[in-house]
Protein backbone atom coordinates (compact mmCIF):
# COMPACT_ATOMS: atom_id res chain seq x y z
CA UNK A 1 0.00 0.00 0.00
CA UNK A 2 2.36 2.68 1.32
CA UNK A 3 5.07 1.16 -1.59
CA UNK A 4 2.22 1.81 -4.32
CA UNK A 5 1.26 5.30 -2.88
CA UNK A 6 5.36 6.24 -3.11
CA UNK A 7 5.80 5.41 -6.58
CA UNK A 8 2.34 5.15 -8.63
CA UNK A 9 2.19 3.92 -12.11
CA UNK A 10 3.30 6.37 -14.78
CA UNK A 11 -0.46 5.84 -16.23
CA UNK A 12 -1.97 6.49 -12.72
CA UNK A 13 -0.39 9.95 -13.07
CA UNK A 14 -1.89 10.55 -16.09
CA UNK A 15 -5.50 9.26 -14.95
CA UNK A 16 -7.49 10.63 -12.21
CA UNK A 17 -8.96 7.88 -10.15
CA UNK A 18 -12.70 9.57 -12.31
CA UNK A 19 -11.48 8.65 -16.00
CA UNK A 20 -10.20 5.28 -14.87
CA UNK A 21 -13.45 4.35 -13.63
CA UNK A 22 -15.53 5.68 -16.53
CA UNK A 23 -13.05 3.66 -18.99
CA UNK A 24 -13.88 0.48 -16.64
CA UNK A 25 -17.71 1.51 -17.05
CA UNK A 26 -17.70 1.81 -21.01
CA UNK A 27 -15.23 -1.49 -21.54
CA UNK A 28 -18.19 -3.55 -19.40
CA UNK A 29 -21.15 -1.96 -21.15
CA UNK A 30 -19.38 -2.49 -24.41
CA UNK A 31 -18.90 -6.33 -23.25
CA UNK A 32 -22.43 -6.13 -22.38
CA UNK A 33 -23.65 -4.53 -25.73
CA UNK A 34 -21.87 -7.05 -27.78
CA UNK A 35 -23.06 -10.24 -25.94
CA UNK A 36 -26.76 -8.40 -26.64
CA UNK A 37 -25.95 -8.35 -30.13
CA UNK A 38 -24.79 -11.64 -30.81
CA UNK A 39 -27.88 -12.90 -28.83
CA UNK A 40 -30.31 -10.65 -30.96
CA UNK A 41 -28.81 -11.76 -34.65
CA UNK A 42 -28.00 -15.40 -33.56
CA UNK A 43 -31.65 -15.43 -32.70
CA UNK A 44 -32.27 -14.10 -36.29
CA UNK A 45 -30.68 -15.36 -38.60
CA UNK A 46 -31.31 -18.82 -36.80
CA UNK A 47 -28.28 -19.99 -34.99
CA UNK A 48 -30.60 -19.79 -31.94
CA UNK A 49 -34.06 -20.83 -31.67
CA UNK A 50 -36.11 -18.38 -31.34
CA UNK A 51 -38.35 -20.42 -29.74
CA UNK A 52 -36.40 -21.06 -26.59
CA UNK A 53 -34.17 -18.26 -26.88
CA UNK A 54 -36.24 -15.26 -27.66
CA UNK A 55 -34.73 -11.85 -29.28
CA UNK A 56 -33.35 -9.75 -27.07
CA UNK A 57 -35.95 -6.93 -28.82
CA UNK A 58 -38.66 -9.28 -27.89
CA UNK A 59 -37.54 -9.51 -24.17
CA UNK A 60 -37.94 -5.71 -24.25
CA UNK A 61 -41.08 -5.67 -25.74
CA UNK A 62 -42.61 -8.43 -23.11
CA UNK A 63 -41.26 -5.90 -20.20
CA UNK A 64 -43.33 -3.11 -21.60
CA UNK A 65 -46.23 -5.54 -22.39
CA UNK A 66 -46.38 -6.71 -18.68
CA UNK A 67 -45.27 -3.82 -16.83
CA UNK A 68 -47.18 -1.01 -18.69
CA UNK A 69 -49.73 -1.81 -21.51
CA UNK A 70 -51.09 -5.18 -19.84
CA UNK A 71 -49.40 -4.37 -16.36
CA UNK A 72 -51.02 -7.21 -15.25
CA UNK A 73 -47.22 -8.16 -13.65
CA UNK A 74 -47.54 -6.02 -10.75
CA UNK A 75 -50.24 -8.15 -8.87
CA UNK A 76 -48.32 -11.08 -9.14
CA UNK A 77 -44.81 -8.95 -8.03
CA UNK A 78 -47.01 -7.47 -5.08
CA UNK A 79 -48.45 -11.52 -4.45
CA UNK A 80 -44.60 -12.68 -4.37
CA UNK A 81 -42.80 -9.79 -2.52
CA UNK A 82 -45.58 -9.79 0.50
CA UNK A 83 -45.00 -13.59 1.16
CA UNK A 84 -40.90 -12.74 0.55
CA UNK A 85 -40.96 -10.34 3.23
CA UNK A 86 -43.89 -12.22 5.67
CA UNK A 87 -41.69 -15.72 5.51
CA UNK A 88 -38.46 -13.84 6.16
CA UNK A 89 -39.69 -11.70 8.88
CA UNK A 90 -41.15 -15.25 10.44
CA UNK A 91 -37.90 -16.94 9.95
CA UNK A 92 -35.55 -14.11 11.07
CA UNK A 93 -37.65 -14.00 14.46
CA UNK A 94 -37.72 -18.05 14.54
CA UNK A 95 -34.00 -18.46 13.36
CA UNK A 96 -32.17 -15.12 15.91
CA UNK A 97 -34.85 -16.24 18.64
CA UNK A 98 -33.76 -19.94 18.39
CA UNK A 99 -30.15 -19.40 17.82
CA UNK A 100 -29.75 -17.19 20.65
CA UNK A 101 -31.67 -19.83 22.82
CA UNK A 102 -29.70 -22.42 22.20
CA UNK A 103 -26.80 -20.43 22.20
CA UNK A 104 -27.29 -19.49 25.43
CA UNK A 105 -28.16 -22.70 27.18
CA UNK A 106 -25.41 -25.07 26.80
CA UNK A 107 -27.92 -28.41 27.85
CA UNK A 108 -30.32 -27.32 25.03
CA UNK A 109 -27.46 -27.00 22.40
CA UNK A 110 -26.53 -30.27 23.57
CA UNK A 111 -29.67 -31.76 23.10
CA UNK A 112 -30.66 -30.04 19.68
CA UNK A 113 -27.04 -30.51 18.27
CA UNK A 114 -28.34 -33.81 16.45
CA UNK A 115 -31.37 -32.21 15.06
CA UNK A 116 -29.56 -29.14 13.55
CA UNK A 117 -27.42 -31.13 11.99
CA UNK A 118 -30.08 -33.70 10.54
CA UNK A 119 -31.72 -30.41 9.46
CA UNK A 120 -28.85 -28.93 8.16
CA UNK A 121 -28.27 -32.04 5.51
CA UNK A 122 -31.68 -32.42 4.56
CA UNK A 123 -32.48 -30.20 1.66
CA UNK A 124 -35.55 -28.28 2.81
CA UNK A 125 -37.36 -27.46 0.02
CA UNK A 126 -38.10 -30.77 0.11
CA UNK A 127 -40.51 -30.65 2.70
CA UNK A 128 -42.34 -28.18 1.05
CA UNK A 129 -45.42 -30.62 -0.83
CA UNK A 130 -45.41 -31.78 2.59
CA UNK A 131 -46.44 -28.50 3.98
CA UNK A 132 -48.82 -28.19 1.56
CA UNK A 133 -50.58 -31.10 2.30
CA UNK A 134 -50.84 -30.50 5.97
CA UNK A 135 -51.79 -26.62 6.25
CA UNK A 136 -53.49 -26.85 2.28
CA UNK A 137 -53.25 -24.45 -0.67
CA UNK A 138 -52.91 -20.68 -0.03
CA UNK A 139 -50.70 -17.92 1.59
CA UNK A 140 -50.28 -20.09 4.72
CA UNK A 141 -48.72 -23.04 3.59
CA UNK A 142 -46.22 -20.75 1.25
CA UNK A 143 -45.65 -18.90 4.16
CA UNK A 144 -44.67 -21.78 5.91
CA UNK A 145 -42.14 -23.04 3.08
CA UNK A 146 -40.65 -19.64 3.04
CA UNK A 147 -39.97 -19.77 6.66
CA UNK A 148 -38.63 -23.11 6.20
CA UNK A 149 -35.83 -22.20 3.68
CA UNK A 150 -34.78 -19.24 5.35
CA UNK A 151 -34.81 -19.32 9.19
CA UNK A 152 -31.59 -21.26 9.05
CA UNK A 153 -28.98 -19.03 7.73
CA UNK A 154 -30.31 -16.31 10.73
CA UNK A 155 -30.12 -19.94 13.66
CA UNK A 156 -26.58 -20.53 12.82
CA UNK A 157 -25.28 -17.13 12.30
CA UNK A 158 -26.94 -16.22 15.66
CA UNK A 159 -25.64 -19.25 17.10
CA UNK A 160 -22.31 -18.89 16.38
CA UNK A 161 -22.59 -15.14 17.36
CA UNK A 162 -23.82 -16.02 20.36
CA UNK A 163 -21.15 -18.36 21.51
CA UNK A 164 -18.27 -17.00 19.96
CA UNK A 165 -17.72 -13.49 22.02
CA UNK A 166 -14.38 -12.56 23.35
CA UNK A 167 -12.98 -14.06 26.37
CA UNK A 168 -10.74 -11.19 27.51
CA UNK A 169 -14.54 -8.69 27.32
CA UNK A 170 -16.24 -11.42 29.12
CA UNK A 171 -13.57 -11.02 31.98
CA UNK A 172 -13.65 -7.43 31.51
CA UNK A 173 -17.57 -7.51 32.11
CA UNK A 174 -17.92 -9.83 34.69
CA UNK A 175 -14.64 -7.71 36.96
CA UNK A 176 -17.12 -4.74 36.38
CA UNK A 177 -19.84 -6.85 38.36
CA UNK A 178 -21.92 -6.87 35.62
CA UNK A 179 -25.65 -8.70 35.35
CA UNK A 180 -26.30 -11.55 32.94
CA UNK A 181 -29.14 -9.26 31.73
CA UNK A 182 -26.33 -6.82 30.90
CA UNK A 183 -23.86 -8.89 29.45
CA UNK A 184 -26.52 -10.08 27.31
CA UNK A 185 -27.50 -6.45 26.29
CA UNK A 186 -24.17 -4.85 26.33
CA UNK A 187 -22.09 -7.04 25.34
CA UNK A 188 -23.23 -10.46 23.51
CA UNK A 189 -26.14 -8.85 21.08
CA UNK A 190 -24.17 -5.95 20.02
CA UNK A 191 -20.97 -7.77 19.22
CA UNK A 192 -23.28 -10.53 17.26
CA UNK A 193 -25.01 -7.84 14.97
CA UNK A 194 -22.83 -8.03 12.22
CA UNK A 195 -22.92 -12.06 11.94
CA UNK A 196 -26.53 -11.79 12.25
CA UNK A 197 -26.81 -9.44 9.66
CA UNK A 198 -25.04 -11.55 7.44
CA UNK A 199 -27.23 -14.55 7.90
CA UNK A 200 -30.43 -12.56 7.10
CA UNK A 201 -29.10 -11.48 4.20
CA UNK A 202 -28.29 -15.07 3.38
CA UNK A 203 -32.15 -15.78 4.47
CA UNK A 204 -33.71 -12.99 2.44
CA UNK A 205 -32.14 -14.52 -0.83
CA UNK A 206 -33.25 -18.05 0.45
CA UNK A 207 -36.60 -16.59 0.93
CA UNK A 208 -37.07 -15.99 -2.97
CA UNK A 209 -36.90 -19.14 -3.48
CA UNK A 210 -38.56 -20.20 -1.23
CA UNK A 211 -41.23 -18.23 -2.73
CA UNK A 212 -41.11 -19.08 -5.92
CA UNK A 213 -40.82 -23.28 -5.34
CA UNK A 214 -43.75 -22.42 -3.66
CA UNK A 215 -45.37 -20.83 -6.43
CA UNK A 216 -44.43 -23.11 -8.92
CA UNK A 217 -46.28 -26.19 -6.64
CA UNK A 218 -49.37 -23.96 -6.35
CA UNK A 219 -49.61 -22.16 -9.85
CA UNK A 220 -52.23 -19.54 -8.32
CA UNK A 221 -50.43 -16.38 -8.17
CA UNK A 222 -47.01 -14.80 -8.13
CA UNK A 223 -43.93 -14.36 -10.43
CA UNK A 224 -43.61 -17.74 -9.96
CA UNK A 225 -46.87 -19.08 -11.22
CA UNK A 226 -46.45 -15.91 -13.87
CA UNK A 227 -43.52 -18.08 -15.19
CA UNK A 228 -45.12 -21.13 -14.81
CA UNK A 229 -47.84 -20.05 -17.15
CA UNK A 230 -46.15 -18.02 -19.63
CA UNK A 231 -43.52 -20.97 -20.25
CA UNK A 232 -46.76 -23.60 -21.06
CA UNK A 233 -48.09 -20.72 -23.32
CA UNK A 234 -44.24 -20.70 -25.24
CA UNK A 235 -44.61 -17.23 -24.59
CA UNK A 236 -40.70 -17.01 -23.52
CA UNK A 237 -39.82 -13.42 -23.81
CA UNK A 238 -42.27 -12.43 -21.28
CA UNK A 239 -41.35 -15.60 -19.36
CA UNK A 240 -37.79 -14.07 -19.49
CA UNK A 241 -39.16 -10.13 -18.94
CA UNK A 242 -40.41 -12.05 -15.24
CA UNK A 243 -36.30 -13.81 -14.93
CA UNK A 244 -34.77 -10.39 -15.56
CA UNK A 245 -37.66 -9.21 -13.02
CA UNK A 246 -36.55 -11.20 -10.74
CA UNK A 247 -32.47 -10.43 -11.47
CA UNK A 248 -33.48 -6.72 -10.35
CA UNK A 249 -35.35 -7.96 -7.54
CA UNK A 250 -32.18 -9.97 -6.12
CA UNK A 251 -29.84 -7.33 -6.94
CA UNK A 252 -32.54 -5.11 -5.41
CA UNK A 253 -32.39 -6.85 -2.40
CA UNK A 254 -29.07 -7.39 -2.14
CA UNK A 255 -28.35 -3.74 -2.22
CA UNK A 256 -30.98 -3.18 0.33
CA UNK A 257 -29.63 -5.52 2.86
CA UNK A 258 -26.50 -3.50 2.14
CA UNK A 259 -27.77 -0.38 3.17
CA UNK A 260 -29.33 -1.93 6.13
CA UNK A 261 -26.00 -3.33 7.47
CA UNK A 262 -24.68 0.16 6.70
CA UNK A 263 -27.17 1.47 9.49
CA UNK A 264 -27.18 -1.38 11.90
CA UNK A 265 -23.67 -2.76 11.90
CA UNK A 266 -22.39 1.03 11.29
CA UNK A 267 -19.22 0.69 13.10
CA UNK A 268 -17.79 -1.85 10.57
CA UNK A 269 -18.00 0.84 7.62
CA UNK A 270 -15.89 4.12 7.98
CA UNK A 271 -18.85 5.87 6.60
CA UNK A 272 -21.30 4.24 9.09
CA UNK A 273 -18.51 5.23 11.87
CA UNK A 274 -18.01 9.02 11.16
CA UNK A 275 -21.87 9.46 10.49
CA UNK A 276 -22.41 8.25 14.19
CA UNK A 277 -19.70 9.56 15.77
CA UNK A 278 -20.80 13.40 14.58
CA UNK A 279 -24.23 12.30 15.71
CA UNK A 280 -23.27 11.10 18.99
CA UNK A 281 -20.96 14.07 19.29
CA UNK A 282 -23.80 16.33 19.18
CA UNK A 283 -26.05 14.84 21.49
CA UNK A 284 -23.76 14.52 24.35
CA UNK A 285 -21.57 17.70 23.74
CA UNK A 286 -24.00 20.04 25.60
CA UNK A 287 -23.40 23.90 25.72
CA UNK A 288 -20.84 23.26 28.67
CA UNK A 289 -18.44 21.17 26.57
CA UNK A 290 -18.52 23.60 23.33
CA UNK B 1 1.16 8.40 72.95
CA UNK B 2 2.69 8.31 69.91
CA UNK B 3 2.75 4.69 69.60
CA UNK B 4 -0.78 3.55 68.93
CA UNK B 5 -0.99 6.29 66.32
CA UNK B 6 1.76 4.57 64.25
CA UNK B 7 0.44 1.16 64.81
CA UNK B 8 -2.91 1.75 63.73
CA UNK B 9 -2.16 4.22 60.94
CA UNK B 10 0.33 1.46 59.51
CA UNK B 11 -2.60 -1.64 59.91
CA UNK B 12 -4.70 0.58 57.74
CA UNK B 13 -1.38 1.19 55.25
CA UNK B 14 -2.10 -2.23 54.18
CA UNK B 15 -4.63 -1.85 51.07
CA UNK B 16 -3.93 -5.54 49.72
CA UNK B 17 -2.82 -9.20 51.47
CA UNK B 18 -2.48 -12.43 50.61
CA UNK B 19 -1.22 -14.94 53.34
CA UNK B 20 -0.49 -18.76 51.61
CA UNK B 21 -2.47 -17.48 48.74
CA UNK B 22 -2.11 -20.75 46.24
CA UNK B 23 -4.12 -21.48 43.33
CA UNK B 24 -4.19 -25.25 41.44
CA UNK B 25 -6.03 -25.65 38.10
CA UNK B 26 -8.62 -28.46 38.40
CA UNK B 27 -7.87 -30.11 35.16
CA UNK B 28 -4.44 -31.95 35.91
CA UNK B 29 -2.54 -30.85 39.31
CA UNK B 30 -0.62 -27.52 37.73
CA UNK B 31 -0.03 -25.74 40.52
CA UNK B 32 -0.10 -22.10 38.56
CA UNK B 33 0.60 -20.55 42.17
CA UNK B 34 2.12 -21.77 45.38
CA UNK B 35 1.91 -20.43 49.19
CA UNK B 36 2.21 -16.38 48.24
CA UNK B 37 2.09 -14.11 51.07
CA UNK B 38 2.24 -10.39 50.61
CA UNK B 39 1.18 -7.25 52.18
CA UNK B 40 0.93 -3.93 49.93
CA UNK B 41 0.89 -0.62 50.90
CA UNK B 42 -1.55 2.49 50.26
CA UNK B 43 -0.29 3.82 47.22
CA UNK B 44 2.61 1.60 46.05
CA UNK B 45 3.14 0.73 42.63
CA UNK B 46 4.02 -3.20 42.74
CA UNK B 47 5.35 -4.90 39.79
CA UNK B 48 5.12 -8.76 38.79
CA UNK B 49 7.70 -10.21 37.23
CA UNK B 50 8.75 -13.81 35.74
CA UNK B 51 8.58 -15.88 32.72
CA UNK B 52 5.71 -16.81 31.62
CA UNK B 53 3.85 -20.01 33.83
CA UNK B 54 4.75 -18.44 36.65
CA UNK B 55 1.67 -17.19 38.00
CA UNK B 56 1.60 -13.83 37.87
CA UNK B 57 -1.47 -13.38 35.62
CA UNK B 58 -3.14 -15.96 38.27
CA UNK B 59 -2.07 -13.83 41.26
CA UNK B 60 -3.67 -11.00 39.60
CA UNK B 61 -6.68 -12.76 38.85
CA UNK B 62 -6.49 -13.95 42.36
CA UNK B 63 -6.42 -10.64 43.39
CA UNK B 64 -9.68 -8.93 41.15
CA UNK B 65 -11.84 -12.05 42.32
CA UNK B 66 -12.38 -13.72 38.89
CA UNK B 67 -10.84 -16.86 40.25
CA UNK B 68 -11.09 -17.85 43.84
CA UNK B 69 -7.79 -19.46 45.49
CA UNK B 70 -7.57 -23.16 46.45
CA UNK B 71 -5.72 -22.48 49.31
CA UNK B 72 -5.13 -19.19 51.79
CA UNK B 73 -6.88 -15.62 51.52
CA UNK B 74 -6.96 -12.37 49.78
CA UNK B 75 -8.30 -9.57 51.73
CA UNK B 76 -8.60 -6.13 50.32
CA UNK B 77 -9.04 -3.08 52.61
CA UNK B 78 -9.65 -5.43 55.16
CA UNK B 79 -12.20 -7.89 53.68
CA UNK B 80 -11.45 -11.09 52.59
CA UNK B 81 -11.90 -11.06 48.35
CA UNK B 82 -14.82 -13.22 47.53
CA UNK B 83 -15.46 -12.14 43.51
CA UNK B 84 -15.30 -9.11 41.70
CA UNK B 85 -15.53 -6.16 43.89
CA UNK B 86 -15.96 -2.20 43.11
CA UNK B 87 -12.42 -1.01 44.42
CA UNK B 88 -10.59 -2.74 42.17
CA UNK B 89 -10.57 -2.12 38.33
CA UNK B 90 -8.69 -4.45 36.13
CA UNK B 91 -7.23 -3.73 32.60
CA UNK B 92 -5.83 -6.31 30.12
CA UNK B 93 -3.62 -6.81 27.37
CA UNK B 94 -6.08 -6.08 24.62
CA UNK B 95 -7.56 -2.91 24.69
CA UNK B 96 -11.52 -4.79 25.08
CA UNK B 97 -12.89 -1.82 23.61
CA UNK B 98 -16.49 -2.22 22.56
CA UNK B 99 -15.83 -1.36 18.67
CA UNK B 100 -19.90 -0.33 18.38
CA UNK B 101 -18.68 2.60 21.80
CA UNK B 102 -17.20 5.79 20.96
CA UNK B 103 -13.97 6.32 23.33
CA UNK B 104 -16.39 8.30 26.13
CA UNK B 105 -19.34 5.55 25.67
CA UNK B 106 -16.43 2.94 26.39
CA UNK B 107 -14.78 5.39 28.89
CA UNK B 108 -18.51 5.17 30.81
CA UNK B 109 -19.30 1.61 30.52
CA UNK B 110 -18.03 0.77 34.20
CA UNK B 111 -20.35 3.79 35.26
CA UNK B 112 -23.07 2.25 33.25
CA UNK B 113 -22.65 -1.30 34.35
CA UNK B 114 -23.47 0.61 38.00
CA UNK B 115 -26.67 2.53 36.80
CA UNK B 116 -27.58 5.22 34.43
CA UNK B 117 -24.57 7.92 34.43
CA UNK B 118 -24.92 11.08 35.20
CA UNK B 119 -24.09 14.84 34.32
CA UNK B 120 -21.27 14.59 36.77
CA UNK B 121 -20.08 11.17 35.38
CA UNK B 122 -19.76 12.29 31.69
CA UNK B 123 -18.05 15.35 32.97
CA UNK B 124 -15.07 12.41 34.28
CA UNK B 125 -14.99 10.66 31.72
CA UNK B 126 -14.04 13.55 29.37
CA UNK B 127 -11.38 14.79 32.43
CA UNK B 128 -9.83 11.13 32.36
CA UNK B 129 -9.84 11.07 28.40
CA UNK B 130 -7.85 14.47 28.80
CA UNK B 131 -5.98 12.81 31.67
CA UNK B 132 -4.79 9.97 28.90
CA UNK B 133 -4.24 12.90 26.33
CA UNK B 134 -7.52 11.83 23.71
CA UNK B 135 -10.17 14.69 24.67
CA UNK B 136 -9.81 15.34 20.73
CA UNK B 137 -10.75 11.69 20.24
CA UNK B 138 -13.70 11.58 22.93
CA UNK B 139 -16.30 10.60 19.98
CA UNK B 140 -14.03 8.53 18.09
CA UNK B 141 -14.51 4.47 17.49
CA UNK B 142 -12.25 2.32 18.66
CA UNK B 143 -11.70 1.03 14.84
CA UNK B 144 -10.52 4.70 14.11
CA UNK B 145 -7.62 4.78 16.86
CA UNK B 146 -4.42 3.04 17.08
CA UNK B 147 -3.22 0.37 19.20
CA UNK B 148 -1.56 2.90 21.50
CA UNK B 149 -4.73 5.29 21.97
CA UNK B 150 -7.03 2.16 22.44
CA UNK B 151 -5.12 1.04 25.66
CA UNK B 152 -5.21 4.77 26.53
CA UNK B 153 -9.46 4.54 26.20
CA UNK B 154 -9.04 1.54 28.09
CA UNK B 155 -6.66 3.12 30.61
CA UNK B 156 -9.17 5.98 30.82
CA UNK B 157 -12.13 3.24 31.60
CA UNK B 158 -9.55 1.46 34.31
CA UNK B 159 -9.89 4.95 35.85
CA UNK B 160 -13.28 5.99 35.30
CA UNK B 161 -14.44 2.98 37.94
CA UNK B 162 -13.30 5.22 40.51
CA UNK B 163 -11.65 1.79 42.18
CA UNK B 164 -8.58 2.79 44.14
CA UNK B 165 -6.49 -0.35 43.32
CA UNK B 166 -5.56 -0.68 39.47
CA UNK B 167 -4.63 -4.67 38.56
CA UNK B 168 -2.72 -4.30 34.87
CA UNK B 169 -2.10 -7.53 33.32
CA UNK B 170 0.71 -6.54 30.47
CA UNK B 171 -1.30 -3.96 29.21
CA UNK B 172 1.09 -2.46 26.71
CA UNK B 173 2.33 -5.18 25.88
CA UNK B 174 1.01 -5.86 22.37
CA UNK B 175 2.12 -2.44 21.58
CA UNK B 176 6.08 -1.00 19.96
CA UNK B 177 8.85 -0.02 22.35
CA UNK B 178 8.08 3.52 21.77
CA UNK B 179 4.53 3.22 22.27
CA UNK B 180 5.16 1.24 25.27
CA UNK B 181 7.96 3.58 26.69
CA UNK B 182 5.85 6.54 26.75
CA UNK B 183 2.19 5.15 28.08
CA UNK B 184 4.81 3.83 30.59
CA UNK B 185 5.43 7.23 31.65
CA UNK B 186 2.20 8.18 31.28
CA UNK B 187 0.69 5.75 33.86
CA UNK B 188 3.38 6.16 36.32
CA UNK B 189 1.83 10.09 36.19
CA UNK B 190 -1.52 8.90 36.09
CA UNK B 191 -1.63 6.26 38.92
CA UNK B 192 0.39 9.18 41.07
CA UNK B 193 -1.75 12.00 40.18
CA UNK B 194 -5.09 9.67 41.59
CA UNK B 195 -3.35 7.63 44.12
CA UNK B 196 -3.88 4.74 43.55
CA UNK B 197 -2.46 1.11 44.53
CA UNK B 198 -1.16 -0.57 41.32
CA UNK B 199 -0.08 -4.29 40.04
CA UNK B 200 1.37 -4.37 36.76
CA UNK B 201 2.09 -7.73 35.58
CA UNK B 202 5.17 -7.68 32.46
CA UNK B 203 8.01 -10.15 31.80
CA UNK B 204 9.98 -7.01 31.08
CA UNK B 205 12.72 -6.37 33.59
CA UNK B 206 13.66 -3.21 33.35
CA UNK B 207 9.84 -1.66 32.75
CA UNK B 208 9.10 -3.68 36.16
CA UNK B 209 11.60 -1.95 38.45
CA UNK B 210 11.29 1.65 36.29
CA UNK B 211 7.59 1.87 37.05
CA UNK B 212 7.69 0.08 40.33
CA UNK B 213 7.90 0.65 44.40
CA UNK B 214 8.52 -2.74 44.93
CA UNK B 215 8.96 -5.65 42.08
CA UNK B 216 7.34 -9.03 43.15
CA UNK B 217 10.12 -11.32 41.40
CA UNK B 218 8.31 -14.64 40.13
CA UNK B 219 9.49 -18.12 39.04
CA UNK B 220 7.92 -20.86 37.31
CA UNK B 221 6.85 -24.72 38.20
CA UNK B 222 5.48 -24.42 40.63
CA UNK B 223 4.49 -20.66 40.30
CA UNK B 224 6.24 -18.95 43.27
CA UNK B 225 6.96 -15.26 44.65
CA UNK B 226 10.70 -15.73 45.17
CA UNK B 227 11.85 -12.29 45.93
CA UNK B 228 10.38 -9.28 47.09
CA UNK B 229 12.86 -6.24 45.60
CA UNK B 230 12.13 -2.63 47.12
CA UNK B 231 12.86 -0.05 44.67
CA UNK B 232 14.14 3.00 46.13
CA UNK B 233 14.77 5.27 43.01
CA UNK B 234 13.53 8.77 43.34
CA UNK B 235 10.30 9.82 41.64
CA UNK B 236 9.55 11.27 39.33
CA UNK B 237 11.54 9.50 37.51
CA UNK B 238 13.28 10.26 34.14
CA UNK B 239 13.61 7.56 31.52
CA UNK B 240 17.53 7.99 31.80
CA UNK B 241 17.16 6.54 35.03
CA UNK B 242 17.79 3.54 33.70
CA UNK B 243 21.86 3.61 32.78
CA UNK B 244 21.89 4.60 36.30
CA UNK B 245 24.25 2.30 38.10
CA UNK B 246 21.78 2.02 41.05
CA UNK B 247 18.92 0.95 38.52
CA UNK B 248 21.03 -1.39 36.88
CA UNK B 249 22.00 -2.57 40.40
CA UNK B 250 18.56 -4.07 40.75
CA UNK B 251 18.03 -5.48 37.30
CA UNK B 252 21.19 -7.76 38.59
CA UNK B 253 19.56 -8.45 41.73
CA UNK B 254 16.03 -9.49 39.83
CA UNK B 255 17.95 -11.26 37.47
CA UNK B 256 19.77 -13.29 39.57
CA UNK B 257 16.75 -14.65 41.77
CA UNK B 258 15.43 -15.28 38.13
CA UNK B 259 18.57 -17.27 37.48
CA UNK B 260 18.75 -16.05 34.42
CA UNK B 261 22.43 -14.74 34.88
Amino acid sequence: MAVQDAIPAPQAVEDTAGTVRRKRILRHAGIFLTLILMWEFGSRIGWLDPLFYPRPSNIMRSFWLIYFQNGNVWYHLYATMSLVFLGWIGGSILGIGLGSLVGFNSVLRRFLKPYVIVLEATPRIAVAPLLIAALGFGASSKIAIIVLVCFFAPFINTLSGVMNVDEDRLELFRSMRASKMQVLRKLVLPDAVPIIMAGERLALTAALSGALVAEFIQRDEGIGSLILVYTRNLNMASAFACIFTLTILGFLIFKGMEKIDFYVAFWKYEGGRERVSAKRRAAMEGPDHA
Amino acid sequence: MPDPTIAQSSTHDIVVSGQGVGKTFADGSVIALQDAHFNIKRGSFVSLVGPSGCGKSTLLRLISGLIPPTSGEIAVHGTPVTGPRADISMMFQKATLLDWRTAIENVLLPTEINGTPTKADKNRAFDLLKLVGLEDFAFSFPAQLSGGMQQRVALARLLQTGADILLLDEPFGALDEFTREHLNLELMRIVQEVGATAFFVTHNIAEAIFLADQVVVMTSRPGRMAKIVDVDLERPRPLSIQTSVEFNKLVEDVRETLGEM
